[in-house]
């Protein structure tokens, strides 16, 4: 019994960090969003990073 | 470094070596793809070179010369209205390999290399999966990289929002109707079937609802979200996390290689595998493996899947927590919109946002290459190395017992029959553009 309420408060937990995660990712994508509209990333600057 | 250090710190490790493996197989892949162009553009040369019987090579000048002056024509003829798609600029070799071709007649080896590694599909992707577990089950991955090779693999997310640059409304409803009904139909069908099966087969309650909503529907994620609803134990959760994750595991290397033998065009392979595929990041992956298009109907299909979140972990209340309860004589309730609110995948407002946002103009064809192609590579790179680097046999031996029996056959089950499916729905149904 113990050991289940603990995994529940776990699972619980991971859930919690996956909604952080959802939030980062927005922020991320967000980001990169807005540097491409003000020209900040060109199509030049993702073959730049290559030889 | 252990946890004790808490904060982002511990992830840094771990997130540099993803970002390095994915540095690493993106330039592989470049090389790979130019060499490819080169071996299909020195083949042309030849070509004429044979069709003219012995006339010499041109020289590198009047070859540059010649092939812009074809796509000007081309490009001319576009603009006229004449024909439908824009000329894509040619590709040249370098002057260096135009000499050594015209000198020896022969295709370099490094350009039949490129091709023969595109024939195999070891694209960026491939590279990045089979080094990652590669590495993993070897030498291993030591704890100092762990907590960041986890945290690397949603960095998948924010390129499935990116790709949201590249639909209009009006595909995502085209390809979004069939994607219900598949949802609909296998996933739910999956999840009432293995949930079915375990009280037929008298399995514990607490596995078969973690195990129900794990093969139907989103994979770790769903397994997650539903588990303390249906009181599963950590044993529970393991054996069926282990059973999602090998059945993934070994969807993601031989789906790609099944779809090519049946020829399944790109946009079936991707309705396929968003169906039958049970985590976002492994169906992620196998679409990008087979090409674009094929990522472009996989994920509308993903994005209506794990919508359907909520409504399978309502069903598991009502399976393993009402109807229970009203078998004993007991009333429990459901709070339908707090589950709704709890368990809804926050990140595909963002795709949708993305798709709001190219139906009203915002982006430019330069803009949906930079989001939907270029930045796309770059997050799902750094994603798969986390994928890669996270698939452990150990984790993969933890499935086990009757209700991976049962959950391995659900799961292969709805590949079959959604296989048959997709390809009798068509191309057409499941095109973007």
């Amino acid at each position: 019994m113990a050991e289940t309420k603990e995994f529940e408060e776990k699972a619980k937990k991971v859930f919690s960090a996956e909604r952080k995660e959802d939030i980062w990712v927005l922020v991320l994508a967000a980001i990169t969003v807005i540097l491409g509209l003000a020209g900040v990333i060109t199509p030049k600057t993702f073959p730049s990073l290559f030889f | 470094m252990t946890d004790t250090n808490g904060g982002i710190v511990k992830y840094i490790p771990g997130l540099i070596l993803c970002m390095i493996l994915g540095w690493m197989a993106l330039q592989w892949d470049q090389s790979i793809h130019k060499w490819q162009k080169d071996y299909q553009e020195s083949e042309k040369i030849l070509k004429a070179y044979d069709a003219k019987e012995g006339q010499p090579f041109l020289s590198f000048a009047e070859y540059a010369a010649k092939s812009e002056e074809k796509y000007t024509e081309k490009l001319a003829a576009f603009e006229r209205g004449e024909t439908k798609e824009k000329p894509k600029k040619p590709h040249l070799l370098k002057e260096k390999d135009y000499v050594t071709l015209a000198t020896t007649k022969e295709i370099s080896s490094k350009f039949s290399f490129g091709e023969r590694m595109i024939q195999f599909q070891l694209t960026y992707v491939a590279v990045l999966l089979l080094g990652g577990m590669i590495i993993r089950n070897t030498i291993g991955l030591p704890k100092l990289f762990q907590p960041g090779a986890v945290m690397a693999r949603p960095i998948i997310k924010p390129g499935i929002i990116l790709l949201g640059g590249y639909y209009l409304w009006s595909n995502l409803l085209k390809v979004g109707v069939f994607a219900l009904i598949l949802v609909f139909i296998f996933i739910f069908g999956t999840t009432v079937l293995v949930a079915f099966l375990g009280r037929r087969l008298k399995q514990d309650d607490g596995l078969m609802g973690v195990m129900a909503a794990g093969t139907g529907i989103c994979g770790v994620s769903a397994a997650v979200a539903v588990a303390p609803v249906v009181n599963a134990k950590p044993r529970d959760f393991f054996y069926a996390v282990g059973t999602i994750l090998l059945f993934g595991t070994v969807a993601l290397f031989t789906f790609p290689y099944i779809g090519k033998a049946l020829g399944m065009s790109e946009p079936v392979f991707g309705a396929w595998v968003g169906t039958a595929i049970l985590n976002t990041a492994q169906l992620v992956a196998a679409a990008t493996w087979y090409g674009h298009d094929s990522l472009l109907t996989a994920n509308i299909i993903n994005i209506v899947r794990v919508g359907f979140i909520p409504i399978v972990v309502i069903f598991c209340i009502w399976f393993y927590v009402i109807k229970q309860a009203t078998a004993e004589g007991r009333h429990e309730k459901i709070n339908k919109w707090q589950v709704i609110k709890e368990k809804f995948p926050l990140f595909i407002l963002g795709f949708f946002v993305m798709v709001t946002l190219n139906e009203l103009g915002v982006f430019t064809d330069e803009h949906r290459t930079i989001f939907g192609k270029q930045f796309l590579q770059i997050f799902f790179a750094v994603g798969f190395a986390g994928v890669g680097l996270n698939i452990a046999f150990d984790d993969l031996k933890k499935a086990g017992g009757k209700a991976f029996v049962i959950g391995f056959i659900a799961a292969t089950l709805k590949a079959v029959l959604s296989a048959i499916v997709v390809i009798l729905i068509g191309t057409e149904a499941f095109r973007v553009k």
